[in-house]
């Protein structure tokens, strides 16, 4: 086991962009001590350290980095939701007028952002378990930190008391996993030594940590049936960190199961019955996301409960994916279905904090008239709900065609799977009602009286206009980001 | 880099009118400005390119593949610059420009938004563009579709007035019933041909049974009779001279109703004359040859002189359809391009009567114009000796060459051809007798003037084309066809043939108009004269029969299911449904931390059960 000792799977040099991160969290934290300056330059100032950030751990040779940059990217966006948001910060955490304490979420996100960062060059599960808290603590904090908003205290306690039992259920499988292999390393070459030598009850379990993990891996990524967190904590978070867990935190669990099944798929030519368990369960796991979140979505009234709906069923279809194990396109397919789901995704966000700064509400109905009233800004939130209703044109259609596609893939190898085809189309076809009913309220609603223009702050201007352009840029066109199979 | 300037013949256009659209929807004058310069700069290229510039081949870009493999069909837009397509471009810019010209005149002191005019007619150039370069069938239906749709706003720029909204209307429609059959073709040729490219077409027809051909070809036909308005789809042509003149002179007359003839002609190249079985060919030479004659019939009936030039823009497209059945391709591009000249000529021309006389469009409340607006009516009497085929004008050459092709391939259509020559001339000669001479015969025509010169300079530079146009020395560089050689004319059957007609027409119109000696029609009040005013009651069938018919009883019927089954069943019964499930999931949801456990450990222990109960039979 010499070959496999951490001082191999890791050197230093590798997780500069990550302590870079950290140290500027904790430069902003002194600053914000130490300095009278407004706080909401420091969001500006993380968003930019987070962009950089993120370019360089792209260019670290890495298979998972793809992961990093899109949480990086996301948390750079977050934090310019946030400062958009500040004055709903100021009201919620100091109570009126002071903004003492907001700038404490801009590292904490930083911080985050550093552990999926982390989380993506983890080879073992100590490194895996290590980052993932890191993401994983800071997130109860966020998640909580409007103090005064009784909701997001709900929401920090909940998703305290359910992560504990998923970091639980992790743990336990990495016992499970020491124990029945005596590594913690994840590689392909250890789990195909471990298939041809052990008996069927080591095989059991070790299916059965392999499970525990994978569903350590669902809690973050709001997969069933560790799903149950997120309707309760997104709705109840400040909205930047709603947006921050919707889209980070989810790539970090896709990160967590890319980690964890890669391996095994790698192995499906020569071990195809052991390797297509796991992608049976997962299509077990994908099934019910669907159902759950495409269904549950119809009768929401929140904008942001119903996004959180959206995030289980879309994490549905990145699942999909994982059913097509034998392909060696799947990460690549997952980052790019987490990157047409970021930019639709954050855009929502940035639209729902608006219209809750002006309008003083999260409903749906908060949106009524602003085709009439704000023509510009709702064609863009339309091309972001479009996208995630998978509308022709605009990449979350061709993000989700991909995953037809991989289903139709994995048919040709496993056709047992078949039955998973019905869920996809009632997921795909029920997004076409919820995510229209933000549409309908802008387009078909008349404003009542009173309800003037909103006006649109420049950065969720440009947010808007940005993603608008890529959502539609990248959607029409299919072969520059076809899949390389 | 510089292969892809013939780029600009699309991108020009089209950046143009977007830009007139969302930024100067304001400034009609900007609007106008801009969009006169893109058409004179895309007419300026197109010179070039036929001056022997050369700038190699440009790049064509892929959209999509139509199925996994490398090799397969592909969705590409790509541009032929072959010499057909390029000489079809200086017909298409060169009168496009002029109409762009004559429009700022013509348009002044409109009330309407010039703006979306001028931006409707880049949109247009833009659109015809992408038919005329096309180097593939699916890029030709993009823009066929765009060209119908330019048409539908330009027909309806004064939508206010319930006719140019209705007939924007009827032209759309009665053009998507042609393009359903169009798209079926396209479908067909991707199926038997393998390919949607034109250059790959070639050679492929041997291979592929002869009724599937004639089915292929018959249904591209349908494109054209749609679009080029022949029989029975010849309906929405003459409503759509509700839109403004230079409109009807640019897409009505000259270039977007020929794209029908230009398509037919594009394919008879790329797929091989063997392609065009007899039975495909008889059909289209028979559809044009109907068309050509009712229409010419019709005409001979018309008071608004707008309506008799669309007639015999229907009959001449007739004309150049039977030309294509009867393999004549080279014969029926000629007639193409000799006709978009004069016919533009024709419509421009009576576009600036219609203006000075204070917007009368009936020419038994014209006359005497020859005395007030002489430069203007010599240009429309060029225009109509070439429409006429007098020797020495341009269409007289190219009737001539279809003539011929027709007396070659069936005597038939020859004597049909020389029967509508007859006609076209009588009618020809009724509308400028009737107009032009004696005195004037009410108010606007008593005041016109002479045209502005923004009106009459184009009519101007296409009164030489009118002339000069059919002979060798401009035709053999210019006619859309590749390898063109203008042969002249033979003293033979066809020459005197024409020549009797052209005198029938002239003589028979001269005793019954005589030199505008007549205030009103000594031909009308029959049954037949009234038939033929009323377009042969086609119309009336379409509306009272098939639209009502259909309306009525089987659109009704639709509807019944539609509510009943479609929308009572299948779709609020499973919404109703589906939302109760959806509600049902929820219910996990409902906010109590302790259920919330319960719920994800009972989940995770299925999960875990299905994972691990699976090893258990290895």
């Amino acid at each position: 086991m010499t070959n496999n000792t951490v001082s191999v799977l890791y050197t230093w040099g590798q997780f500069i962009p990550e302590f870079a991160l950290v140290a500027l969290a904790v430069l902003i934290l002194m600053a914000d001590c130490f300095t009278a300056l407004p706080k909401r330059v420091y969001a500006i100032v993380a968003a930019v350290g987070a962009i950089i950030g993120g370019y360089f751990i792209n260019t670290a040779p890495n298979f998972y980095g793809a992961f990093g940059t899109i949480a990086c990217l996301t948390t750079a966006l977050v934090l310019l939701l946030a400062y958009d948001y500040h004055k709903v910060a100021c009201a919620s955490i100091g109570g009126g007028d002071t903004e003492d304490g907001t700038a404490e979420l801009y590292s904490l996100l930083l911080i985050a952002c550093a552990g999926i960062c982390c989380l993506c060059k983890a080879r073992d599960i100590i490194m895996l378990f290590v980052s993932l808290e890191v993401v994983t603590l800071s997130s109860y904090v966020m998640a909580g930190y409007f103090r005064r908003n009784q909701g997001s205290i709900e929401a920090g306690v909940k998703y305290l008391v359910l992560g504990a039992l998923s970091t639980g259920l992790l743990v336990f499988g990495a016992a499970w996993y020491y124990g029945t292999t005596g590594t913690f390393v994840l590689n392909a070459g250890l789990i195909s030594e471990f298939f041809t030598r052990q008996s069927s009850v080591y095989l059991t379990g070790f299916y059965l940590s392999v499970g525990l993990l994978l569903l350590g891996a669902f809690f973050k990524a709001g997969a069933a049936p560790m799903q149950i967190w997120i309707p309760d904590v997104y709705q109840g978070s400040p909205t930047p960190v709603s947006a921050f867990l919707a889209v980070a935190s989810k790539a970090a669990g896709f990160a967590v199961l890319s980690i964890i099944i890669i391996p095994f798929a790698r192995l499906y030519p020569a071990f195809p019955d052991k390797v297509g368990v796991l992608a049976s369960g997962i299509a077990v796991a994908a099934a019910a996301t669907l159902l759950v979140g495409n269904l549950g979505a119809i009768c929401q009234n929140n904008a942001k409960r119903l996004l959180g709906y959206s995030s289980i069923g879309q994490a549905g279809f990145i699942l999909v994916f994982f059913t097509n194990i034998a392909s060696a396109a799947t990460v690549y397919c997952v980052t790019s279905y987490l990157v047409a789901y970021m930019l639709a995704t954050v855009a929502a966000f940035f639209a729902i904090a608006m219209v809750r700064t002006q309008r003083g509400s999260e409903e749906i109905s908060a949106f009524r008239g602003l085709g009439k009233t704000n023509p510009r800004t709702a064609f863009l939130i339309t091309v972001a709900f479009a996208s995630l209703a998978g509308v022709p044109l605009t990449y979350g259609f061709l993000v989700k065609y991909y995953s037809f596609e991989a289903f139709v893939e994995a048919m040709q190898y496993q056709s047992g799977l078949i039955w998973l085809l019905p869920f996809m189309i009632v997921g795909a076809a029920a997004g076409f009602y919820y995510y229209f009913k933000v549409l309908r309220e802008m387009y078909w609603e008349k404003p009542q009286e009173g309800d003037t223009a909103l006006k649109v702050p420049v950065v969720t201007a440009a947010v808007l206009t940005g993603c608008a352009i890529a959502i539609i840029w990248l959607g029409t066109e299919p072969l520059m980001f076809m899949p390389a199979n | 880099m510089i292969q892809n300037l013939p780029w600009l013949f699309l991108l020009l256009p089209l950046v143009v009118a977007a830009i007139d659209w969302l930024c100067f929807s304001k400034c009609p004058r900007t609007a106008a400005t801009l969009s006169t310069l893109s058409a004179m700069a895309t007419f300026g290229l197109c010179v070039a390119y036929l001056m022997g510039w050369q700038t190699g081949t440009p790049d064509s870009y892929t959209w999509m593949f139509a199925g996994d493999a490398a090799g397969l069909p592909s969705l590409s837009v790509g541009l032929l610059t072959d010499p057909l397509a390029m000489r079809m471009m200086l017909v298409v810019t060169g009168i496009g420009m002029l109409v762009h010209i004559f429009s700022i005149g013509y348009m002044k002191g409109d009330s309407s938004n010039l703006s979306r005019y001028f931006a409707g007619l880049s949109i247009f150039m833009f659109s015809m563009t992408m038919i005329v370069l096309a180097d593939n069938l699916a890029m030709t239906f993009i823009g066929w579709e765009m060209v119908g749709f330019s048409s539908y706003l330009l027909i309806g720029h004064w939508f206010h007035k319930e006719s140019a909204a209705d007939a924007a209307k009827k032209a759309f429609i009665t053009n998507r019933v042609g393009d359903f059959g169009f798209l079926i073709g396209i479908l067909l040729t991707l199926a038997v041909f393998g390919t949607l490219n034109f250059a790959e077409m070639g050679g492929k027809a041997a291979t592929i049974a002869p009724a599937v051909l004639t089915a292929t070809v018959i249904c591209l036909f349908c494109g054209a009779v749609g679009k080029s308005a022949q029989f029975p789809l010849h309906v929405w042509l003459p409503d759509a001279m509700e839109g403004p003149t230079p409109v009807s002179a640019l897409i009505h007359a000259a270039t977007m109703v020929a794209a029908g003839v230009y398509m037919m002609v594009r394919l008879q190249i790329s797929m091989g004359e063997a392609a065009f079985t007899d039975t495909a060919c008889t059909v289209i030479a028979t559809v044009g040859a109907i068309t050509a004659v009712l229409a010419a019939l019709m005409a001979v009936q018309q008071d608004d002189i707008k309506r008799v030039l669309a007639y015999s823009t229907l009959s001449q497209l007739g004309y150049m359809v039977m030309a294509v059945g009867l393999l004549a391709g080279e014969a029926a591009m000629y007639h193409l391009y000799t006709h978009a000249w004069f016919k533009a000529l024709l419509f421009l021309g009576a576009g600036a009567i219609i203006v000075r006389c204070h917007h009368e469009q009936d020419i038994w409340k014209m006359g005497g114009l020859s005395k007030r607006m002489p430069l203007t009516v010599i240009c429309f009497l060029m225009g109509t000796a070439a429409l006429i085929a007098i020797p020495g004008f341009s269409g007289f050459f190219s009737k001539e060459a279809i003539l011929d092709a027709a007396l070659a391939k069936n005597p038939i259509f020859f004597w049909v051809g020389a029967g509508v020559a007859a006609l076209t001339t009588f009618y020809m000669a009724r509308l400028c007798l009737v107009a032009f001479y004696g005195t004037a015969r009410a108010h606007g025509a008593a005041e016109a003037k002479e045209a502005g010169p923004t009106m009459l300079l184009p009519l101007l530079i296409l009164s030489v084309m009118a002339i000069i146009s059919g002979y060798g020395f401009v035709a053999d560089s210019l006619v859309p066809y590749e390898g063109f050689h203008a042969h002249g004319f033979a003293l033979g059957l066809p020459f005197y043939v024409s020549m009797g007609s052209l005198a029938v027409g002239l003589l028979l119109a001269y005793a019954i108009y005589g030199f505008g000696k007549r205030t009103q029609d000594p031909l009308a009040g029959n049954a037949l004269s009234t038939a033929l005013r009323k377009r042969l009651y086609i119309d009336d069938i379409y509306d009272k029969g098939l639209i009502g018919f259909v309306q009525s009883s089987l659109a009704r019927a639709i509807e019944l299911t539609d509510n009943a089954g479609v929308r009572g069943i299948g779709t609020l019964g499973t919404a109703w449904l589906i939302g109760k499930f959806g509600k049902l999931l929820t219910w996990f949801q409902g906010g109590v931390l302790r259920r919330y456990a319960v719920v994800a450990a009972l989940g995770a222990l299925v999960f875990l059960f299905l994972i691990a109960s699976a090893t258990f039979t290895h």
